[in-house]
C-alpha cells in the first residue's frame, strides 16, 4: 500500500492557483524527485505536506490516515533545506540531537541514535565541532542527519544541493541514495536540476504550471515523455523540435524533416496528416566529416564543449538549425572554423508530439 | 578588432586605515586578435576587477593595458573603442529595445539601413525579435540579458567585453545561444574577453581560459590543455564536471615492483598502481588525479570496485564507485549494467593519470608522459 498519498490537492494564494487536483502516491521507502521550473509550486507542495500551509481542497494521507488536521510537529515528517539552518551555538552532536531532546528523550538513547546517523553520513569525527568549524559539506550532512535522527517515515528535502559546490554536489548525489535506502525513509526530493532528479528519484514527478505533467521512472520520462514540455525539461542541450506532418507510407508513416524523408515509429491513425513536432534528442544525431551512405550534408556552425560531451550547432540544407551532441573526444576532430559535415539521424529514436496540445503521439517508448 | 595585452597588471583597493587589498596580482596576458578569452574563477578571485580595468571602469594600480598598440591605462571607457555587456551597464530604460541596440551603431555613424538590418540580425540570433518594441523594464531578467548582449554583439569594436554574459539565460535556450554567439564571434572575428564563474560556460565559449584565484592568474590555456594538463591542484579541481577524482598517494619502491600507493583520507592504503617512471622520492606527499570519463569499465581485468550508485542521465551515465574505502566518480557514454552493491572491474589507465605535489599543489606529470611502456595498467 502506498505510504504517502496526495489526493486531488488544490492550493491557491488569493486568486492565483498554484496547482489543482494534484494527486501523487509514494510507496514505502521510495524516493520521488519533484522537478519543475521555478514557480511551478514545488516548495509549496512540500509545505502543504509539512503543515505550513493548508490546501483549499483535497487530502494528504500518511499510512492510510489523513494528516490534514494535525499540527506540523505531530506529522512525523522530517525536513532539510538548502540553507542548512543549523543552530550556530550548538555543536554538531547537539544540532543532530535537538529533535530528540524536543521529544523528551535523553541519555544513552540519544547518544546511540546520533552516533548511528552520524556514521551513516560519515560525520562521526566532527560531532564536537560548532557549525562555523564545519565545511559546507559537513554542514549539509549535519542538517541531513538532524532530519533523519528522529526516524521520520517521510522526509522532505527542499533542493538541498542547490548552494553547494560541484565537488560536494556530486559526492552527495552518489551517496544520498544509499543513505536514504538504509534509513528506509520515504522521500520527496525537490530539485531544479533535471540530472539530479534523474539520479536521485526512483520516480520523478514533473511539476509544471498547474499540476503533475508526468510521474514515472527517469528512463520512461526521458524516453517516453508525456508531452513536448516534459521532453524539453529533460536533456541538455534541449531536444530539437521540428514542425512537420507525418504522412502515411505503406503500412507505416514517414515525415519530411531537414530536407529528407524519415520513417516514423507506429503512430495512431489520427496523427497522420496532422501538424506535429518531431523531437530529436541531440545525442541521436551523428556528425562526421566524411560522407557516408544515407548521410545528409550540413553546415557545422559552432562546437561548444559541455562537460564530458560537446554540443554541435548545425545548419541543415533546408536552412533550419539542429543541436547535436557527442562525446568530447569525438568533437576534437572538428578544427575551429570547419564547416562542411555529414549527419545521420537515428530514426528509431524520433518522438512525435501533437503541435497543438503538445501531447506525445508516438515514438521511442522503451 | 585588435589584440589585448596585459603587462604586470595589478589592482590594489584602498581599505580602511590605508590598508590595501590586493585584488589582482601582476597579471600577464596576451589575447590574440580575433580570439575569445574567458576569465574564470570564483567570486573574489580578481576576474571582474581585471575586466573592469580593461573596460576603464577601474584605475590600474600598476602595470600596462594595451588594446592593439594603444596604451589605454589613462583613457576613459568611451575612448577605448570597446563594446560591453556588463551587469551594471544597464539598458537605457526610456529607449525601446530596438533603439537600445541601435544606439551604439548610430553613434558609430553607421547608415540607417545597415543599422536596421544589423539590429534585426542580432535580435534573431538572441531570440528577441518580438521584444524589439518593448521597453527594458517590461522584460524578464533573462530577456534583458539577451538584449544587453545583442547591443554589444551588434557593434564592431576593437574589443568586446562581456561580464557574466549568460548567467541569467533561460536553461532551455542556453545551449543554442552559446553556440550561436560563438559562431557570431568567430565569423565576425571579434576579439572577446568575458568573465564567468561557471567553468561549463567558459569551456563552451572560449578559445583560451584564464583561470584566476586569489588575484593570481593560475593558468592561461585552451580548454583541452586545462583538462589534460592542469598546472596545479586548484585548476585540476575547478575545471571539469563531474570534477576530477583526486586522491592522496605515495611512491613505494620497497617491493619487487615499484608502486604508487593510493591512500584514503586517513592515509590508509586503498589500492596500488604501477609506479610511473618519474623522479618521485619515497614518502613525498603526492596527489593523484583522474577525470571521471577516463575511467574504463567492463574490461575483464582491472581493479574491483563496488557500485555505490548508477545514474543514467539520458546521454551519459554517472557511477559512484568504492575502491578500498575511496569513493570515485566515473562517467560512461552509454548505460552500464551494474546493480548497486555489485562489483565491477574498473581500469585507471596510466595515460589518464595526473600527478601533483601535495605541498606546493603544482603538477608533476600528466597522462601520456606517464606511460613508460606504452600500455595502460591496472593493479
Amino acid at each position: 500500500m502506498a505510504y504517502l498519498v496526495l489526493d486531488k490537492l488544490t492550493k491557491r494564494f488569493r486568486r492565483e492557483t498554484v496547482f489543482e487536483d494534484l494527486s501523487l502516491s509514494a510507496e514505502p521507502g521510495e524516493t520521488i524527485a519533484v522537478f519543475g521550473p521555478s514557480g511551478a509550486g514545488k516548495t509549496v507542495l512540500l509545505r502543504l505536506i509539512a503543515g505550513v500551509f493548508d490546501p483549499e481542497a483535497g487530502d494528504i494521507r500518511l499510512d492510510g490516515r489523513s494528516i490534514l488536521h494535525l499540527p506540523p510537529e505531530a506529522r512525523d515528517v522530517g525536513m532539510a533545506f538548502q540553507n542548512f539552518a543549523l543552530y550556530p551555538h550548538l555543536d554538531a552532536f547537539r544540532n543532530i540531537a535537538s529533535p530528540l531532546k524536543a521529544q523528551g528523550l535523553g541519555g544513552e538513547e540519544v547518544r546511540r541514535r546520533v552516533q548511528a546517523v552520524a556514521e551513516l553520513l560519515k560525520i562521526d569525527h566532527v560531532l564536537t565541532h560548532l557549525p562555523k568549524a564545519l565545511s559546507n559539506g559537513q554542514k549539509q550532512r549535519t542538517s541531513l542527519a538532524r532530519s533523519l535522527v528522529r526516524k521520520p517515515k517521510l522526509l522532505l528535502l527542499d533542493d538541498p544541493l542547490r548552494n553547494v559546490d560541484a565537488k560536494l554536489r556530486y559526492e552527495m548525489r552518489l551517496e544520498l541514495p544509499r543513505v536514504l535506502k538504509q534509513a528506509g525513509v520515504t522521500v520527496l526530493y525537490v530539485t531544479q536540476d533535471y540530472k539530479e532528479a534523474m539520479a536521485l528519484g526512483d520516480r520523478v514527478a514533473v511539476l509544471t504550471g498547474g499540476g503533475i505533467a508526468q510521474l514515472d521512472t527517469p528512463e520512461r520520462i526521458y524516453k517516453a515523455p508525456a508531452s513536448r514540455e516534459v521532453a524539453q525539461l529533460f536533456g541538455d542541450p534541449t531536444i530539437n523540435l521540428l514542425p512537420a506532418r507525418p504522412e502515411p507510407n505503406g503500412g507505416g508513416a514517414t515525415v519530411d524533416i531537414v530536407g529528407a524523408s524519415f520513417p516514423l515509429p507506429p503512430l495512431p491513425e489520427a496523427a497522420l496528416g496532422r501538424d506535429c513536432l518531431i523531437g530529436i534528442r541531440p545525442e541521436h544525431i551523428r556528425v562526421a566529416m566524411e560522407q557516408r551512405e544515407g548521410a545528409l550534408p550540413a553546415e557545422l556552425d559552432a562546437v561548444t564543449p559541455l562537460n564530458v560531451r560537446s554540443v554541435l550547432l548545425l545548419k541543415t540544407e533546408d536552412g533550419g538549425e539542429l543541436l547535436a551532441s557527442c562525446p568530447e573526444r569525438e568533437a576534437e576532430r572538428f578544427p575551429r572554423g570547419h564547416r562542411s559535415v555529414w549527419i545521420d539521424i537515428e530514426a528509431s529514436q524520433l518522438l512525435v508530439f501533437d503541435a497543438a496540445s503538445g501531447a506525445r503521439l508516438g515514438g521511442a517508448a522503451p | 578588432m585588435a589584440g589585448l595585452r596585459l603587462d604586470r597588471v595589478t589592482k590594489v583597493y584602498q581599505g580602511r586605515r590605508g590598508r590595501g587589498v590586493l585584488a589582482v596580482d601582476a597579471v600577464d596576458m596576451a589575447v590574440e586578435d580575433g580570439e575569445i578569452v574567458g576569465l574564470l574563477g570564483s567570486s573574489g578571485c580578481g576576474k571582474t576587477s581585471t575586466l573592469r580595468m580593461v573596460a576603464g571602469f577601474e584605475t590600474v594600480t600598476e602595470g600596462e593595458i594595451r588594446i592593439g598598440e594603444r596604451l589605454v591605462n589613462d583613457l576613459p571607457p568611451a575612448k577605448r573603442n570597446v563594446a560591453m555587456a556588463f551587469e551594471g551597464y544597464a539598458l537605457y530604460p526610456p529607449l525601446r529595445i530596438r533603439d537600445n541596440i541601435a544606439f551604439g551603431l548610430l553613434r558609430d555613424r553607421r547608415p540607417k539601413a545597415e543599422v536596421a538590418a544589423r539590429v534585426a540580425e542580432v535580435a534573431g540570433l538572441l531570440e528577441i525579435g518580438d521584444l524589439l518594441d518593448r521597453y527594458p523594464p517590461s522584460l524578464s531578467g533573462g530577456e534583458q540579458q539577451r538584449a544587453s548582449l545583442a547591443r554589444a554583439l551588434a557593434r564592431s569594436a576593437d574589443l568586446h567585453l562581456l561580464d557574466e554574459p549568460m548567467s541569467q539565460l533561460e536553461p532551455q535556450l542556453r545551449a543554442i545561444l552559446r553556440a550561436r554567439i560563438k559562431d557570431w564571434l568567430i565569423s565576425h572575428k571579434m576579439t572577446t574577453v568575458f568573465v564567468t564563474h561557471d567553468q561549463t560556460e567558459a569551456i563552451a565559449l572560449a578559445d583560451r581560459i584564464a583561470v584566476m584565484e586569489a588575484g593570481v592568474l593560475q593558468q592561461f590555456a585552451t580548454p583541452a590543455e586545462l583538462k589534460e594538463r592542469p598546472a596545479n591542484l586548484f585548476v585540476a579541481g575547478f575545471i571539469g564536471e563531474p570534477p576530477m577524482n583526486l586522491f592522496k598517494a605515495v611512491a613505494d619502491r620497497s617491493g619487487a615492483q615499484p608502486l604508487l600507493v593510493v591512500q584514503d583520507e586517513a592515509g590508509r592504503r586503498a589500492f596500488d598502481l604501477p609506479l610511473p617512471d618519474l623522479p618521485l622520492s619515497e614518502g613525498r606527499a603526492l596527489h593523484l588525479g583522474i577525470r571521471p570519463h577516463r575511467i574504463g569499465f567492463g574490461a575483464g581485468e582491472g581493479i574491483a570496485a563496488k557500485v555505490l550508485s548508477n545514474h543514467w542521465l539520458g546521454d551519459q551515465t554517472h557511477l559512484g564507485l568504492e575502491v578500498g574505502g575511496l569513493v570515485l566518480t566515473g562517467v560512461a557514454d552509454a548505460a552500464i549494467e551494474a546493480r548497486l552493491g555489485s562489483e565491477i572491474a574498473v581500469e585507471l589507465p596510466l595515460a589518464a593519470l595526473h600527478v601533483f605535489d601535495s605541498e606546493s599543489g603544482q603538477a608533476i606529470a600528466h597522462g601520456a608522459s606517464l606511460v613508460a611502456d606504452g600500455r595502460g595498467a591496472a593493479a
